[in-house]
């Protein structure tokens, strides 16, 4: 009894929906059209105002990817040697790295390459590790093959996590040669158990929910309920974890352009910047590694935000909790409570 | 039980007294939602009254505004809550921590998420005596075990020591009552306590409850969601609809002539009659109770007029200590 | 008693993962190109040495008959040899691994003092600046890079304000260096008594701790507050609210019962940081396990990388055993 929805919810919930429970969860009434949605998202973003924050960034490392040709300055990888080690200056708005390269402009240029790697590695584990964790949790306690095939997947999950994620990554490199292409399969490679394990959980805990059983009853097939009941509920916590997730996989691969197992030298990419800068810190030149550093700190920033936002607008319950934190002045032309639109 | 003469109470100082009270939980881009709506209720000292209602009618919103523990975002509009003469909404948060537990005391159901898991119950006990008490943990100890006793668990020594995933509900109940109870306190409210036992320990818990909050002379709010068990335990009997007391009246005057329909409608229930149900049921067209301007039961009533539609019904004493919330008070029930 | 076999329990599945471990990193550097005979002899040794060494190394047989060799050679307590340091892998090991445990354990610990407190602060006042900062603390912890905030604390301490010691290893290059028993150089130092070192020792430590507590304390943060606000919201939570038990009572309460996250976060945090130190270790020169393997898997040195995953592997288990003990001492539910 720690809800009190008052009285009209409860009757109607109870009434139309005949046993609470069969109703897949999700399709309350509250947040009915998009027009009420918008509306909801802006006033969470207008009351929760790091959340906004953290999709302006995003929006606008995305914007300077795109856009970096036209608003760069110098050409990311061109070095000027009679330039080396400017401080920040007019000329060069964030100084000159050793060999003479505008450090502004090859941050600008660095989340083409350092999002590509970290959206796309994050896409094929998310869909990979998803799908298969889809299948064994729907299967594993079928019992036969199919669970033991199950088992078997998890089992081999156990030992890829076993390994010290970096040291992994690192090996994956230098297995597949170092390229943007290997460095995604690191990614996806390392990140996969993760979707597979949270998907493998959800589905378990829905599989047993009973508006599964009723789809069953009512004569769906297993591919029928996997993708029209079962993975859509399952959503939640995965969307959640994308957007952090990339946050994540835009440090890690940056770790590896700093050790040298991941994007190679005059590349612009933030990891491999900072390293670069790495000897010139102690003799006092700062900022061939400090603003580098802070772009990747403000994007991986940005990305948690949204993650963190997402996190609540898609868990129902917590949407609520939140809804019920919001000070909306009353609209002057607000539809008086109905009993319909409380159902 | 249930012919046991009435124990009559005097009006003097009640113990609790609730006048006006307003309670009600925010919800985003709607109107919030009235929980409990000029709600008046006075209790005496040893008096045990009997609150009935359905999930959602506002019982447990009730309980929590008087503890000053509602759930967020509820939150208290009007009204005043008096206990032994102070003012709760007005105490500050460590004096009213001093107050739960020591002087009002809560039993709630589904008492084994309630107890701590990872302390022993008879540390559970003797940590409110020792909070509220201010003596050494020896004679806390000695307190809980003796409390133990008083709730009549089997073998007290051994269950002393025992965690709470050891009990059985039962068990745990008592426990709960055990630790509500060892402050002695002048107040008890039981919130729907029993709504998770077996029926025969149900029987076995309530009658305990009672005995031991007879000998104290404690007074008793008892919210339930079962009508029946109001007419074995209770001194008076309140009925609550969406927020409402709709009905309040001593406990055989409610018995022998429940005047609002929606009570009669829960003895109907209670009756297990098809046919009284039947004639006292009315399929739900609209199942939002409407407020202001028209009677919040009137959509659900079977006898319900335009007049009951356009104007609000107010508590009227229609017999000695009987009032009802009714247009229409029905005269003839059964 | 009931703790030894469940103990015992565990023991039996530790052989068969560890053989699996194993298995998998050795087929996946075998996986790496690069022959360890050229780089060992350099590109301009006769096609007759590099014959002769590939025989040497049991580089010349299948795979599965190198793995029984490594096998082999593993249960007598031989990880091989590095052909980079030219010494057995067991040796730079016994070397580098504490040099990583002792600044991990530290760090972890800084982190504790940082994340508990500040958790279960932020999660009791939910409408607080303490709540606030919590957050971006979190937020902000999980933002950056290690590696780089290590260098900023380089440069500010070094190089402008000129008080923190070069970042260059575990010790200053003109203290006598205690002689190695446990090579962790703080426990070696004060069974020494060589309270010079010692002091240098401390000293070399606190940046490299520092960066990595500090960037550490963001989950034990997140996780200890998310617990505890769950706990404060469970129904005995509640229920001791209204037994009247006082705030100080009913937050040990809270904070009791999250600890077995609490525990569990900070198991995995230090299985996480024996290799994800490396970046730090790499900053600080500090020459630690995770550096080793590192410069093992970039060089085709396969030895070390097997001898560092064998390592961690056993570490972990190791653990996750005192992590299911201290389960066992906190939760009476487990002991049954």
């Amino acid at each position: 009894m720690t809800h009190h929805p008052g009285p009209a919810e409860v009757d109607a919930s109870v009434n139309e929906a005949g046993e609470p429970g069969v109703k897949p969860p999700g399709s309350s009434g509250f947040l009915a059209s998009w027009r009420a949605r918008l509306r909801f998202l802006l006033a969470v973003l207008a009351s929760r105002p790091l959340f906004a924050v953290g999709y302006i960034i995003v929006f606008a490392v995305i914007l300077l990817a795109i856009f970096a040709p036209w608003i760069a300055p110098y050409h990311p990888e061109k070095a000027n040697p009679t330039d080396y080690l400017q401080a920040p200056s007019w000329r060069h708005l964030l100084g000159t790295d050793q060999t003479g390269m505008d450090i502004f402009s090859r941050i600008i240029y660095a989340p083409r390459i350092d999002l590509t790697i970290a959206i796309g590695g994050t896409a094929i584990s998310a869909i990979v590790g998803s799908l298969i964790g889809a299948v064994v949790g729907y299967y594993q306690e079928m019992g036969g093959t199919r669970s033991l095939a199950a088992g078997f997947i998890m089992r081999t999950a156990d030992v890829l996590q076993a390994f010290p994620v970096f040291v992994f990554a690192i090996a994956l490199v230098a297995i597949f040669g170092q390229s943007l292409q290997s460095i995604i399969a690191a990614i996806a490679f390392v990140n996969a158990p993760i979707y597979l394990r949270l998907m493998r959980s959800q589905v378990l805990s829905i599989r047993n929910m009973r508006y599964i059983e009723a789809a069953y009853v009512s004569g769906a097939n297993d591919m029928n309920i996997m993708l029209r009941h079962v993975i859509p509920n399952s959503m939640a916590p995965i969307l959640s974890q994308l957007s952090v997730n990339i946050g994540w996989s835009v440090l890690l691969t940056a770790a590896l352009s700093f050790v040298g197992a991941g994007v190679e030298a005059p590349i612009p990419e933030w990891g491999s910047m900072i390293a670069m800068g790495f000897g010139n810190i102690i003799t006092g030149q700062w900022w061939p590694s400090v603003f580098p550093g802070i772009a990747l700190g403000v994007t991986v920033f940005g990305f948690a935000l949204v993650g963190a936002s997402v996190e609540v607008l898609a868990d129902p319950a917590r949407r609520r909790a939140l809804a019920g934190t919001l000070r909306e002045k009353k609209r002057p032309n607000a539809p008086s409570k109905q009993p319909a639109e409380a159902a | 039980m249930a012919n046991e003469t009435q124990k009559v109470f005097d009006t003097g100082q009640p113990v609790l007294s609730i006048d006006g009270l307003n309670v009600s939980y925010p919800v985003y881009g709607e109107d919030p939602v009235q929980a409990v709506r000029d709600l008046d209720l006075h209790i005496q000292p040893g008096e045990i009254v009997g609150l009935v209602g359905e999930s959602g009618s506002g019982k447990t919103t009730l309980a929590r505004s008087v503890m000053g523990l509602l759930v967020q975002p509820g939150r208290v509009d009007t009204g005043t809550i008096q206990f032994d003469g102070k003012d709760l909404r007005a105490l500050p948060e460590k004096q009213l921590r001093a107050v739960r537990g020591k002087d009002i005391a809560m039993v709630i159901p589904n008492p084994r998420s309630e107890l701590d898991p990872l302390v022993t119950v008879g540390r559970q006990i003797s940590n409110v005596a020792r909070a509220h008490l201010g003596i050494k943990r020896d004679e806390a100890d000695q307190m809980a075990m003796d409390m133990l006793n008083a709730v009549q668990i089997p073998d007290p020594d051994r269950r002393f020591k025992a965690y709470p995933h050891e009990l059985s509900g039962g068990m745990a109940q008592r426990v709960v009552m055990a630790i509500s109870l060892v402050c002695s306190p002048k107040f008890v409210i039981s919130d729907d306590a029993t709504s998770g036992l077996d029926v025969t320990v149900q029987a076995q818990v309530l009658d305990l409850l009672r005995a031991l909050v007879r000998s104290h002379n404690t007074a008793m709010l008892f919210i339930t969601r079962d009508i029946g068990i109001t007419a074995h335990f209770c001194d008076r009997v309140a009925v609550i609809y969406a927020g409402e007391i709709v009905e309040i009246a001593p406990m055989q005057s409610f018995f022998e002539n429940p005047m609002h329909p929606y009570s009669v409608m829960l003895l109907a229930a209670f009756a297990h009659n098809p046919t009284l149900r039947a004639k006292w049921h009315k399929p739900l067209a609209s199942a939002a109770p409407a407020h202001g301007g028209a009677c919040a039961y009137a959509g659900r009533c079977v006898h319900a007029e335009d007049h009951c539609r356009q104007n609000s019904a107010e508590l009227r004493e229609l017999a000695p200590g009987h009032l009802v919330r009714c247009h229409f008070p029905v005269e003839r029930p059964l | 008693m009931r703790v030894l076999r469940y103990i015992g329990r565990r023991m039996l599945f530790i052989v068969p993962q560890l053989v699996g471990i194993v298995l998998v990193s050795f087929l996946l550097v075998k996986m790496i190109p690069g022959d360890p005979a050229v780089m060992m002899v350099g590109p301009m040794a006769s096609a007759e040495t590099l014959a002769k060494l590939r025989t040497e190394l049991g580089l010349d047989g299948s795979i599965m008959y190198q793995f029984w060799i490594y096998l082999t050679n593993l249960v007598q307590g031989d990880l091989g040899t590095s052909w980079q340091t030219t010494r057995p892998v067991l040796n730079d090991l016994f070397v580098r691994f504490p040099a990583t445990l002792e600044l991990i354990t530290l760090s972890l610990l800084l982190a504790l003092l940082i994340g508990i407190p500040l958790g279960v602060a932020a999660a009791y006042f939910r409408r607080s600046v303490v709540k606030k900062f919590s957050d971006y603390y979190g937020l902000l912890a999980g933002a950056l890079p290690d590696f780089w905030l290590g260098m900023i604390l380089i440069y500010f301490f070094y190089t402008i304000f000129q008080i923190a010691p070069a970042p260059l290893g575990r010790i200053g290059f003109a203290v006598m260096t205690p002689s190695p028993v446990t090579n962790f150089l703080i426990i070696d130092c004060i069974l020494e008594g060589n309270w010079q070192a010692l002091w240098s020792t401390l000293g070399h430590l606190i940046l490299p701790v520092v960066t990595l507590g500090v960037i550490t304390a963001g989950p034990i943060l997140k996780m200890t507050q998310s617990t505890m606000e769950r706990m404060l919201e469970s129904d005995f939570i509640r229920y001791a609210d209204m037994c009247g038990l006082p705030k100080s009572v009913v937050i040990r309460q809270a904070f009791r019962n999250s600890l077995p996250s609490i525990v569990t976060i900070v198991s995995v945090l230090y299985g996480f940081l024996v290799g994800g130190a490396v970046l730090v270790e790499i900053v600080f020169s500090w020459g630690g396990a995770g550096q080793y393997a590192v410069q093992g898997v970039l060089n085709a040195d396969i030895n070390p990388v097997l001898g560092f995953v064998l390592f961690s592997a056993v570490l972990s288990l190791i653990i996750y055993l005192i992590v299911d003990l201290i389960y066992f001492a906190i939760d009476p539910r487990i002991r049954g």
